[in-house]
């Protein structure tokens, strides 16, 4: 009788044992990981679970995920783009002195919206080409150069508008950020289409191949500068892209704007399951990382704790992730 | 697992989340219940990295918690799109007003339409917003009139002394009109006293202690006969006593060789250098007044009473000649004594 008892609590401990290491190995572990942050939370967190504070998380997030969804591209090869603050700083100067209402290039103009946007992601793009050829021409570390690129590409941008903002915005602008549902829609269609690029394209396995392996990758026919070139011309426009999102939402073209979004970017990107080293990454983990660090971050701040415990948490927070996921490779590493 | 698996789970998620809205617990929850439920103020700061902003907050604190009225906080770390998101979540919260320090005059328009559109009265503290249909109420120091007071001094100091000086200028950033303020108000100060004070360099800082430390270096080697100096912020004081100690040229009020040193703020800082003998002068913001007033103004909103747009702090100058009188209403006195 006590052997039958001993047997059936050990099938349940392992049954659980086995669930909680499915769990864990899961792709989606950091969505998992915000279910239940968020479900621990609602109780005691005034506002979290309204209407409202939901709307303003999602639209909040939009901006950041495009940034991330770039960032995805480029690690993905085994670089890093860390010039994408000063690129949405560009962006934003650029497309906002097209377009705003006092001494805009084209104000008053009925096309200068949809010009003032393309600008923008034509600049990034081609901020995003000049990293790219400086590091598979000249064959300098993605490090330096976009650490280079961010500090050139922010005082430029202060120097384009000596430090001073932008006002004077006109809605069919600012609407593109400003509008919850346009600006879901842009951030929706880019990360589809991302996604559908990275698992159903030939350049999708090209990136992959590229991040896994250059040299193989090399022998085995892929145009690997090419690739990686295009990576980060996406970083780029993806940057770009969320400038547009950014400036719409605060009316205004800054020269600082994006400036302290660095780490969230790349802390966002890693937390969802993107490998720094190369050849790991998808648009959804991105998605689910982004969320992760919004949630954390917007959950804190109806908590009503100083910026000090905020910042101190958040970083907690990521550490912890950081930890789990490196929990769970080990895991995977030693799956019977 | 497959994306149609994570479909399914992203679909739980929204549904879990939007499940939860029906759960929601009413925005009383923030201080007490509905019904007994205290008046609650949303303090929303760009940055908290001088001692200026740190005693502000600390003022509206002190005055939000001796009217008993509850306050929620965000500070922003120099972020606008961070702090938008901030005011949002306020305005989720439904407080009864919102006390905001924006990163410049642009970037507050969107968090003030949003608090219009919620009914909820907001007043800037200290930095006004731009004229737009955003309806807002600013509390904030007379910048021009207490700037060109405080350089005047400055320039009769000078005048007594004897001689013609050349003189440099610590400019803020430009896209506060903070600073535009002070800048103007210095310039009207000197204008028509160029028997007195040449202005030789005039030094962008945008607010950054790095960037004020290398333009006065590099303003003193390009004119090392500058013996006047005035700084949009007491905050850079730091800066300009390392490049004077570096070229020499940092001494007490009344020693040869002394450069007429003036500010703006009433920081701790500026405090113990007029106490020591090596600030001329600073025109100081009255912090607690502004404070009690942004209260008054959300409480005044909120009954509906008629509020300018603009209410002035008019400081006051601080120099040697009244440190004694003056100094127990000089906010940067008192930081630490606590």
């Amino acid at each position: 009788m006590a052997d039958l008892s001993h047997a059936a609590a050990k099938s349940v401990t392992d049954r659980l044992t086995a669930t909680l290491r499915r769990v864990a190995l899961s792709e989606y572990l950091v969505l998992w990981l915000s279910v239940i942050y968020f479900l621990a939370l609602a109780p005691f967190t005034p506002g979290l679970v309204s209407p409202e504070n939901l709307v303003n998380l999602l639209v909040a997030l939009l901006p950041l995920f495009l940034v991330a969804l770039g960032q995805t591209f480029v690690l993905i090869t085994g670089g890093i783009d860390l010039s994408v603050t000063s690129t949405i700083a560009l962006s934003s100067v650029v497309g906002a002195s097209i377009v705003n209402g006092n001494n805009g290039w084209l104000a008053g103009q009925w096309f200068a919206a949809p010009v003032a946007v393309l600008a923008m992601l034509a600049l990034g793009a081609a901020v995003g080409a000049l990293n790219g050829l400086a590091i598979t021409r000249l064959r300098m570390p993605p490090f330096i150069v976009t650490l280079t690129g961010m500090m050139f590409f922010s005082g430029l941008a202060i120097w384009f508008t000596q430090s001073k903002n932008i006002g004077g915005l006109p809605v069919a602008f600012t609407r593109l950020g400003g509008n919850g549902w346009l600006a879901g829609a842009i951030a929706l269609a880019t990360g589809a289409f991302a996604h559908l690029m990275l698992t159903r394209s030939l350049f999708g396995r090209w990136l992959f191949a590229t991040g896994h392996n250059a040299r193989t990758a090399y022998l085995s026919g892929v145009p690997v500068r090419g690739v990686t070139l295009a990576a980060y011309v996406i970083c780029g426009f993806c940057a770009a892209l969320a400038a547009v999102l950014y400036t719409g939402q605060a009316e205004t073209g800054s020269p600082v704007l994006g400036q302290r979004v660095l780490l969230d970017v790349i802390g966002a990107t890693i937390i969802g399951g993107t490998s720094l080293f190369g050849g790991k990454g998808k648009v959804l983990w991105t998605l689910c990382g982004v969320l992760f660090l919004k949630l954390v971050d917007n959950s804190l701040n109806l908590l009503n704790l100083s910026i000090f415990t905020i910042t101190m948490v958040k970083g907690g927070v990521i550490l912890f992730a950081a930890l789990l996921d490196a929990t769970r490779h080990r895991l995977a590493g030693s799956r019977p | 697992m497959k994306f149609t698996s994570l479909a399914t789970t992203l679909s739980l998620l929204i549904a879990l989340l939007f499940t939860g809205c029906s759960k929601s617990r009413p925005a009383a929850s923030a201080a007490g219940t509905s019904s007994e439920r205290k008046l609650t103020v949303g303090v929303a700061f760009e940055t908290l990295q001088t001692g200026y902003w740190v005693a502000g907050f600390e003022a509206i604190r002190h005055e939000l918690a001796s009217r008993d009225y509850a306050m929620l906080e965000a500070v922003a770390d120099g972020d606008a799109n961070r702090q938008l998101e901030q005011v949002k979540s306020f305005i989720t919260r439904k407080v009864d007003g919102i006390i905001l320090v924006p990163k410049d005059a642009q970037t507050c328009l969107p968090m003030i339409k949003a608090a219009n559109a919620a009914g909820i009265p907001i007043v800037l503290f200290n930095r006004p917003a731009e004229k737009s249909e955003a309806r807002s109420v600013a509390v904030v120091a007379d910048n021009f009139a207490l700037t060109r007071e405080t350089v005047a001094y400055q320039i009769g100091v000078a005048r007594a002394s004897g001689g013609r000086r050349e003189a440099m200028i610590l400019i803020g950033d430009l896209g506060d009109i903070n600073a535009v303020g002070r800048r103007d108000g210095f310039d009207a100060a000197v204008k028509g006293q160029e028997d007195i004070v040449d202005v030789v360099a005039r030094v962008p800082t945008e607010w950054s202690q790095e960037k004020a430390q290398a333009g006065v270096v590099n303003a003193l080697q390009a004119h090392p006969n500058i013996s006047f100096i005035f700084t949009s912020s007491d905050f850079l004081l730091p800066s300009i006593v390392s490049a004077l100690k570096s070229v020499g040229k940092y001494h007490k009020v009344g020693e040869p060789g002394h450069v007429l040193l003036a500010g703006f703020d009433g920081d701790a800082t500026a405090y113990a250098m007029l106490k020591d003998g090596y600030l001329d002068a600073t025109g100081v913001q009255d912090v607690s007044f502004e404070a009690k007033q942004a209260v008054q103004a959300i409480l005044d909103l909120r009954a509906g009473k008629a509020v300018p747009d603009l209410i002035l702090d008019p400081g006051f100058v601080i120099h040697q000649k009244n440190l004694s009188e003056k100094s127990s209403q000089m906010w940067g006195a008192g930081v630490g004594k606590k």
